[in-house]
This record gives C-alpha cells, structure tokens and sequence, in this order.
C-alpha cells in the first residue's frame, strides 16, 4: 500500500521517505539505559539463588517488547514535504497523519541524544506557532541529512512565510528574506573549564558538596558505607541535576546569522537552536556571591513560543543561558546584540526601602526608557532583568503593610509565561504611582511602533495582528 | 451598604481614574460564604472540645469560633470596598486589596482569554466574577461580585476590545 521509501536520502524531499532504520534503537535509547540499571540493580541485590536468572529473563522481554514498539513505530511511519507542508504519518492501529505549514515554522531544531551521536544520527524538532506542545518530530535522520533537511526547511519557511508576512529579523527589515544558515559570526563560546568550576560553585554544586560532605561523614562516623543506601536516591537526584546542567550548557557557542541568534550547546545531548530577536520576551543577567567574585555572571534569555496555554507552558517556555557562565565582558557583549542600548538600573531605592529590605538593598534599582525596562534585585544573588516594552503583558503595583508605613511600593512587569517577572522594588509611593500611570502608554506605544514596524516591512501585519506569527 | 462607599483618598495619584465598584451584593456574598465556613467549623470544634473536655469547654470554644468569625466580618466589609475597576481607553485596570494593595494593569490587547465564573453562592445572589488571562500566568486580574448581565456585558465588551487591539507576543 505504501511505496517503500528511498533509503533516507533527502534530496528528492517531496516522496514518501522513512527515518533511519536505527531510529527505534535511539529513541528506546533512554528506557533501555533505565532498564539497564534497574537490571544491573537487581542482578546486585539478588545475587543468591535463582530469582536472578528470572527477572533477568522478564527483563529481556521488557525490552524486547519495547524495541519491538519501536520497530513496528518505524515501520509504519513515513514523512514528506510538499507544497510547503510537511507531513508525518505514524501510527499502526490509530492511523495519524500530522500537517505542518513550513510557514508557520518558528524554529527548526537539530537536537542528538547521546546514543544518536554514537550513531552518527539526529532528530529534527519542528517548533511551531500555535502548535500544541510536540510540534513535529522527525527521530531519527542521519547528521548530515538533518542539517540539510533544516537548511531546507528553513529556507522554504522563510519563501512561504514571505509570501504573506515577511519575517526578517529586525536588523534586515526591509531586505529580501534572508537564506537560513547563512554567514555565522561566532560571537561567544563558554570555556569548559569555566562551566565546571562556575557549576561547581553554584547552589547546585553546593548541595552536591553538602551531600557528598553528609555521605562521608556518616560512612567515617559509623564505619559502614551500607547505612547510607537509604540517601541512594538523594544522592542519585543530585549527580543527575550537576550532570543535567554541565551536559546542557557544555561547549555553549552562539553566533550571530541572519536570521537570529545561533545557539549551540550539550555535551552528550547536542542542541541547535535559533533565537530570533524579536522573540525574546526577557533578557535577565545572574551573578551569584561566589562568582562576582571571579567576575563571573550568567546570561539568559526567556523565549517564548507564540501561544501560551495552559498546556504548553513546560515545553514552550524556557530559559536558555547563552552565556551559561563568562566574564561581564562576555555577557556586555552578548546583551548589546539581544538589545540595542540597554537601561541599567541605575535609579537607586530611597533610603526608606533599607527597613523594608535591608538584605536586597545594595542591589535594588530600575531604569527605563521608552524600549526596555530595566530592574535589579536579590538579597545574595544580583538578577537584572531587562524587559521590552513591547513584551509586557500587564502591569502591577503592590503595596504591602510595611510598604505603606515606608512609603514605598512595588511595581512588576509580567511577560508571557511563569518564569520571569521584571519587579521595580521598593519604590517611593510617589514614584511608583507614576510610574504605574507612565508605563501602560509606553507599552503601547512600543508594541504600535512594533506592529507598524511589522507593516512597513511589507504590508503584511495581517499575521501579525491576528498574534499567530509574531515576528516568526 | 456604607461600606461600599468609594473612597477616593485610599491610594495616592488615582484622582483621575473613575473606578466601578462591584455589585453590593457582593458583601452579602461573601458574608454566606464566611458563614458557611465559620459554622461548620465552629459546630465541629465545639463537638470535639465539648467530647473531650467538658460542655462548657465546647460551648466556649464554638462560641470563640463565631466571634472570630464575626471579626473577620469586618475585614471582609473592607476587603470588598478595596475591590474597583476602571475601564480605561487602551486597558483595564484593577485594584483589590487591604493589607496588600494591588493595582493591575491589564491592556486590552493583551488578553487572551475571559472567563466568567459563578460559585453557588454568587449563582444564588445573580452574581458572577469576571477573569481576565493574558500571557502572562503572574498576571491574575479578577472582578468579583459583578452583575451577572453586566459580566456578560463587559465580557463581551472586553472581548470585542481585545481583538481589536492584539498584538502578537
């Protein structure tokens, strides 16, 4: 019924194609390490009598099984692109085909897992506007085919989408759409002996420190390692979250293309990402206590996918460090290209605001102008937080109890999504008040200038409007 | 309905806002919903003082309930004359609070989405609160106690608003 699929090749992308024959090996890859240790585990734990020899076999039925799943999953599924539309049909029993209009396309991802590296091989994750939280996923195509493919995919993306709304950044708008995977100009690369010691120093690594303290203490107190297998998980949830967070951010280089910022990092797992300017909802600078003492501070980016639901909050809305770990240079130099001229937060706290928050203090400020907005706080650790104007999603002034007597009050820009909220702490009342009343207008007048910006690029805010691409 | 008097002076610079008030109905509103929490709990703390110790016990512990219940009678009163909105001509605004004063600004093309929600009690007095959800999940902007016509009204108001001013992320 179905046309067997050329071997993976994707230079004639408009016929039926297959994903790599080892693609069920990789994408059972995570379970069957779980499985792996759980067997090893219980090989340990079970070293007396034959019960072993048993689980061992259930074991390899498990993951047989699911090898088998994934087999039948590759057998069944195919994917194509025609007429700028990618199709994926997967399913056995519950036949599903899945449509993705490349000009909805907001990023295209090559992402290797561990095992597909080994392989040689990559997935492709489509991430789309308005899409629910899986996008469209394409497990697992040879590196070279990948990459081709994004190329590809990128650049019919950046054809159709033009057709209707032109997505060039804002620096090239105006010019013919630019062809994705263009001139790079590598703009920052986290040193690893940096990431290490930085993660070292950071709370993660601290509670790391503090547990591997606990554990020895205990073992050379009571002389017997056995009394702390009870800590195991502990322990084990500790190794994950340091790995997690030096595999994530290893080897971390962005470079500035045409179409956005190009975000690379992972030391087993690899990611590839493109962050455009325009959908960069916060910029937020960290500098923990240890660190500003070597002059080293943290960059991130929150970037938001077009919609957020309820649903997709977890997967769309991330907080990517393009400088995991650099000196103030590194992160000044990286802000300039997110932002053009950046606020400080130069405006200090009045001196009321030291019985209210005695620790925060010495890091409290705000500035603004008619593009960003600009707050800084923490008690330990310094967090600026920049905010485009044109990002804010609503305004709100708090004053508590204590604030009233001081005459102060607060006041906090949301953007999209849970994770970062721009905070003017601790302002005097007066000002607070105006900058309540200032704020809302200046917001307005930055998305108008954003939207007419969008329209003169070539009349094409009809998208726009309707908030499906937003700078796409 | 006294209490629900405006009170102009209550934050500095917001002589120029018009706030709407909600329904007064809203104060009887929450004043079931206090009760149908403060006589529950009060009944079951009197049983099981008046059980373990002596009847009198219970009756004092029942009755220190309801008097506790009837103080925070009177903050109630306020917190509901804390509650306004002000429709203003690019966002809503709205404020709440007592202890904690809070002002919201919400634009109106920002909003994402309006419910119109009603608790048993509010349905039996023909009220309804009004919730506005943006992008934003910190952004929480409620009016509570709202005429149930006129939460459909500025539902739908909001609404029209809304699509007429959105602007993308």
């Amino acid at each position: 019924m179905r046309p067997p699929g050329p071997p993976a090749r994707t230079d004639d992308i408009a016929s039926w194609h297959r994903l790599h024959p080892l693609s069920p090996l990789v994408r059972a890859g995570r379970h069957l390490v779980g499985i792996g240790i759980v067997v090893i585990l219980l090989l340990f734990a079970n070293q007396q009598g034959s019960q072993a020899g048993s689980d061992l076999i259930v074991d390899l039925i498990v993951i047989a099984l699911v090898l088998g799943a994934g087999v039948i999953s590759w057998l069944v599924t195919r994917w194509q692109v025609a007429d700028g539309v990618l199709r994926i049909e997967t399913g056995l029993v519950r036949r599903q085909s899945r449509r993705f209009p490349l000009s909805q396309v907001q990023a295209i991802d090559v992402v290797q897992t561990g095992l597909a590296r080994v392989l040689g091989l990559a997935e492709l994750r489509l991430r789309m506007a308005g899409a629910d939280s899986s996008g469209g996923r394409l497990a697992c195509l040879p590196l070279a085919d990948a990459e081709r493919l994004r190329q590809r995919l990128l650049s019919m993306a950046h054809a159709s989408a033009g057709a209707d709304a032109p997505t060039a950044p804002d620096g090239t708008a105006g010019q013919p759409a630019p062809s994705a995977g263009g001139p790079e100009r590598p703009l920052f690369r986290v040193r690893s002996g940096r990431l290490a010691g930085a993660i070292a120093l950071s709370r993660t690594g601290a509670f790391a420190g503090v547990v591997i303290a606990v554990l020895v203490v205990i073992i050379v107190l009571t002389g017997r390692p056995g009394v702390t297998a009870a800590l195991l998980p502990v322990v084990i949830g500790v190794v994950l979250a340091v790995w997690r967070q030096f595999n994530g951010e290893f080897g971390t280089a962005v470079s500035a293309a045409p179409e956005g910022l190009r975000l690379r990092s992972g030391l087993v797992q690899t990611t590839a990402e493109t962050i455009r300017p325009g959908r960069v909802q916060a910029v937020r600078l960290v500098e923990p206590l240890v660190w500003r003492l070597f002059g080293w501070c943290r960059l991130e980016v929150d970037v938001a996918g077009p919609r957020q639901r309820r649903e997709n909050r977890s997967e769309a809305q991330r907080l990517r460090a393009l400088v995991p770990v650099g000196s103030r240079e590194d992160a000044e130099q990286m802000l300039g290209e997110l932002l053009t001229a950046a606020p400080r937060p130069v405006r200090r706290v009045p001196a009321n605001a030291r019985w209210k928050a005695p620790l925060e203090y010495h890091f409290l400020g705000w500035d603004g102008d008619d593009r960003y907005v600009v707050a800084s706080r923490g008690r330990v650790c310094r967090k600026t937080t920049w905010v485009p104007l044109e990002k804010v999603q609503s305004i709100r002034w708090v004053q508590g109890p204590v604030q009233r007597r001081l005459g102060l009050a607060s006041v906090r820009l949301d953007v999209a999504g849970r994770r970062v909220t721009a905070s003017i702490a601790e302002r005097d009342a007066a000002e607070a008040q105006q900058i309540l009343a200032r704020l809302p207008d200046l917001a307005r007048a930055a998305r108008a200038g954003r939207a007419a910006r969008d329209t003169g690029a070539g009349g094409g805010s009809s998208m726009a409007a309707r908030g499906v691409v937003n700078r796409a | 309905m006294s209490v629900i008097e405006p009170d102009t002076s209550a934050e500095p610079g917001d002589a120029g806002i018009q706030w709407q008030r909600p329904s007064p109905l809203l104060l009887r509103a929450r004043r079931i919903q206090a009760g149908l929490v403060t006589l529950p709990v009060a009944l079951a703390g009197g049983l099981i003082a008046g059980t373990a110790g002596s009847p009198a016990l219970g009756l004092g512990v029942g009755l220190g309930l309801v008097l506790a219940g009837l103080l925070g009678e009177r903050f109630l009163a306020r917190r509901v004359a804390a509650w306004g909105y002000a429709e203003r001509r690019d966002d809503l605004m709205v404020r709440r609070g007592v202890l904690i004063r809070r002002q919201s600004v919400i634009p109106y093309g920002r909003m994402q989405f309006i419910d119109v929600t009603a608790g048993p009690v509010e349905r039996s007095l023909g009220l309804a609160t009004l919730r506005m959800h943006t992008a934003a999940a910190a952004s929480d902007a409620r009016i509570p106690g709202l005429d149930r016509a006129q939460a459909a009204k500025l539902r739908d108001q909001l609404a029209a608003l809304g699509e007429a001013q959105a602007a993308g992320l």
